[in-house]
């Protein structure tokens, strides 16, 4: 397929449907793949192609890239397989792995075009981690090869003794320069590389706006923001005071002293997780600023809006929306869907389905990326897998 | 914070006379003969060239003799006593020296005078002093002051000294000029110790090496223009001191910010064999004239 066709393809594919990455904590990829040819949208609807990580070997792939989740205490077996055209790694950052496993090209192993491998390590510690591709880090990384990793327990507490909370709702920073991801042979001298994109899970200005895109809570029930930043920039989450934000982890370790964060400053490469518990009826946004850490100049505020779920009655379709499980080798469900329509991921409908009282028969489909719309109104993205 | 270095210019308080006498014996003479009755260690303000940054025709150092060195020296000092310290300015133009703890005044120093300054009692940490000049600053010459951390080899103790360059600005002070301030700040070489990848691997002070088990200390300081941001691979640190993020101290972290004028402490155990980078996670600081890998990047190896 000709690059044109496939930037007309994803754009009408993107137009019906919302393929950012869920900032809910999805089942745990089995398999990871490399790409060179993805695409993500600007606000205005441009393409800008970006190189990443996706969970099917069909090219597709996202911005972050899939969130990885696994419990503390697991002994891992990542595999990745790269089926594009230049060698990439994934390093796990912050996950103090073993040298080998540790996706630096020269003293850990490459994967080369067309080459499987499989990184192995124990989640010794809860935390809000990264991963990124290690290879020429500032091409790769910079064009998109980076994702979030959360090892969690199972009691949905932080740690070991530390507080309980409800749901873990992962914000990943960065940013891109629109140049350097339309050329990226052109891009060097890596050293002037200044964004001019500054994201949130991928989205950035009226993206982060969408009915989806808005973070729930329940008084009572604090949510847990995994705050982790791949930007060049230096990031600073203002806290509303009706947050009630405590935060309580950074780098995957407890703090010795939980402090209410005001301004917190986010660095390159750093993570906080922060329990937030917002007053009864709360509306409002946390301003993420994007400070340049060349010349200190603020370039840009994108905002999560949060708000109480008790006003959102208007969007039932947000509850049931995710469908489980996902990625999914038999079928998938959406409890309260009636009726559906789908598209792989090239913006092919599918014909001849087989729902029934809100489960999707998956049985015998390519593996792929689908997504599916629901009822008419809300759609989103599911796998299957082999 | 002012710490009210109530600096002591010996050649303030000497009488016209000896200042004559000294003037005449020379500067050496008076370094010596100084260093031989309080003790004191000295500072060379000396002018140079850096083979590593070859846009850059001069450089500016403090070195620990009046043998040229491309490396500031580093201080130690004992915590909690206050010290003096003997500066020499062998450079062509007067240069201002200070602790630098955030003050913007400093000790005027000119061409071929020798200072003495007072070092104040300071807590167990890492600090940087140097010059404050905009040529002595802009060309380097600054260096860290390690006060508390000598512990006879264990735990092992080693340093970084962070930077970023900009050729075109050293250019222009080099050549007398002072750069541009409309002109954005592009800086193109980064540095550990003075060192840029890979030569950071050949320099005992950047390059980490530990045995399995070992616990080491790592002062750090960032005398650039930008914060940098520094991640281990395979370990997380502790921090142990710091003057501008205090309320960090005892974090563990893999990712250490280091702002612009910090000096910190951290504290690592060596508790897994192998061979493992650290680097500036901004990604721009890990490069050489824009060409990855590069600049602020070294490696920490850990032997079986």
């Amino acid at each position: 397929m000709s690059t044109v066709k496939h930037i007309l393809r994803t754009v009408t594919l993107i137009s019906t449907a919302c393929l950012a990455t869920s900032i809910h904590a999805q089942q745990q990829p089995p398999q990871l793949f490399s790409g060179m040819e993805g695409y993500t949208f600007l606000p205005d609807g441009t393409p800008v192609p970006i190189w990443g990580y996706g969970w099917v070997a069909d090219g597709f792939i996202t911005l972050p890239a899939p969130l990885l989740t696994y419990n503390e205490g697991e002994s891992v077996q990542l595999n990745f397989t790269n089926p594009s055209p230049e060698s990439h790694t994934i390093h796990l950052h912050g996950l103090d792995v073993d040298q080998a496993n540790d996706g630096v090209p020269g003293t850990s192993f490459l994967v080369t075009t067309g080459d499987d491998a499989t990184y192995s390590f124990d989640a010794d510690y809860p935390g809000t981690f990264l991963y990124h591709c290690h290879v020429t880090t500032t091409l790769h990384l910079t064009m998109g090869m980076y994702g979030m990793v959360l090892v969690t327990r199972p009691d949905f507490t932080l740690y070991e003794g530390g507080p309980a909370y409800a749901e873990d709702v992962p914000l990943l920073f960065s940013d891109l320069e629109v140049a350097t991801n339309l050329d990226p042979v052109g891009s060097y001298p890596f050293h002037d590389i200044r964004p001019d994109v500054f994201m949130i899970n991928g989205e950035s200005g009226s993206q982060l706006e969408a009915p989806e895109r808005i973070v729930h809570f329940e008084p009572g029930q604090p949510l847990a923001l995994r705050l982790g930043s791949m930007a060049y920039s230096r990031v600073v989450c203002q806290f509303p005071p009706e947050l009630n934000a405590t935060c309580y982890m950074s780098d995957g370790r407890p703090l010795p002293t939980p402090f209410e964060p005001n301004a917190l400053e986010i660095y390159p490469g750093e993570r906080f997780t922060v329990l937030v518990d917002p007053e009864p009826g709360w509306d409002g946004t946390l301003p993420c600023e994007f400070w340049s850490m060349v010349d200190e100049t603020l370039e840009s505020v994108e905002n999560i809006h949060i708000r109480d779920a008790a006003l959102t009655v208007e969007e039932p379709q947000f509850i049931g929306a995710m469908g489980y499980p996902n990625p999914t080798r038999e079928c998938i469900t959406w409890d309260d869907a009636r009726q559906i329509e789908v598209w792989n991921a090239y913006g092919v409908p599918v014909a001849d389905l087989r729902f029934e009282r809100g489960v999707l028969d998956v049985a015998g489909w390519p593996v792929g990326t689908y997504v599916a719309r629901i009822d008419g109104g809300r759609s989103v993205r599911f796998v299957v897998i082999g | 914070m002012n710490l009210q270095l109530s600096s002591v210019v010996y050649f303030s308080i000497m009488s016209n006379r000896l200042r004559l006498v000294l003037k005449c014996i020379g500067t050496t003479g008076f370094v010596l003969a100084t260093v031989l009755a309080l003790g004191q260690d000295s500072l060379f303000i000396m002018r140079g060239t850096w083979d590593q940054l070859p846009e850059a025709p001069q450089i500016l150092r403090l070195n620990s003799s009046a043998n040229w060195s491309e490396q500031n020296a580093i201080l130690e000092r004992e915590a909690g006593m206050a010290s003096n310290l003997v500066i020499v300015n062998t450079d062509s133009t007067s240069h201002v020296w200070a602790l630098l703890m955030g003050e913007t005044e400093g000790i005027t120093i000119e061409p071929g005078d020798t200072t003495v300054v007072d070092l104040p009692a300071l807590p167990v940490g890492t600090y940087r002093l140097g010059l404050i000049d905009g040529e002595g600053s802009g060309l380097g010459a600054q260096s860290m002051l390690q006060v508390g951390l000598q512990s006879d080899g264990y735990p092992a103790l080693f340093h970084w000294t962070l930077c970023d360059w900009e050729t075109g600005q050293m250019a222009a002070w080099s050549s007398g000029t002072e750069p541009d301030p409309s002109e954005a700040y592009v800086p193109n070489y980064f540095s550990i110790n003075e060192q840029t990848y890979p030569t950071t691997l050949e320099d005992p002070n950047a390059l980490v090496s530990l045995a399995l088990g070992d616990t080491c200390w790592i002062a750090v300081a960032n005398h650039g223009q930008m914060d940098h941001v520094l991640h281990f691979h395979g370990f997380h640190v502790e921090v142990l001191t710091s003057n501008l993020q205090p309320a960090r101290i005892g974090w563990s972290k893999d990712t250490v910010p280091v702002k612009k004028g910090e000096g910190l402490t951290v504290q690592l155990v060596a508790n897994q064999a192998g061979i493992y980078p650290v680097h500036d996670h901004n990604l721009i600081a890990v490069t050489n004239a824009g060409f990855y890998p590069g600049g602020m990047l070294t490696q920490i190896i850990v032997d079986q």
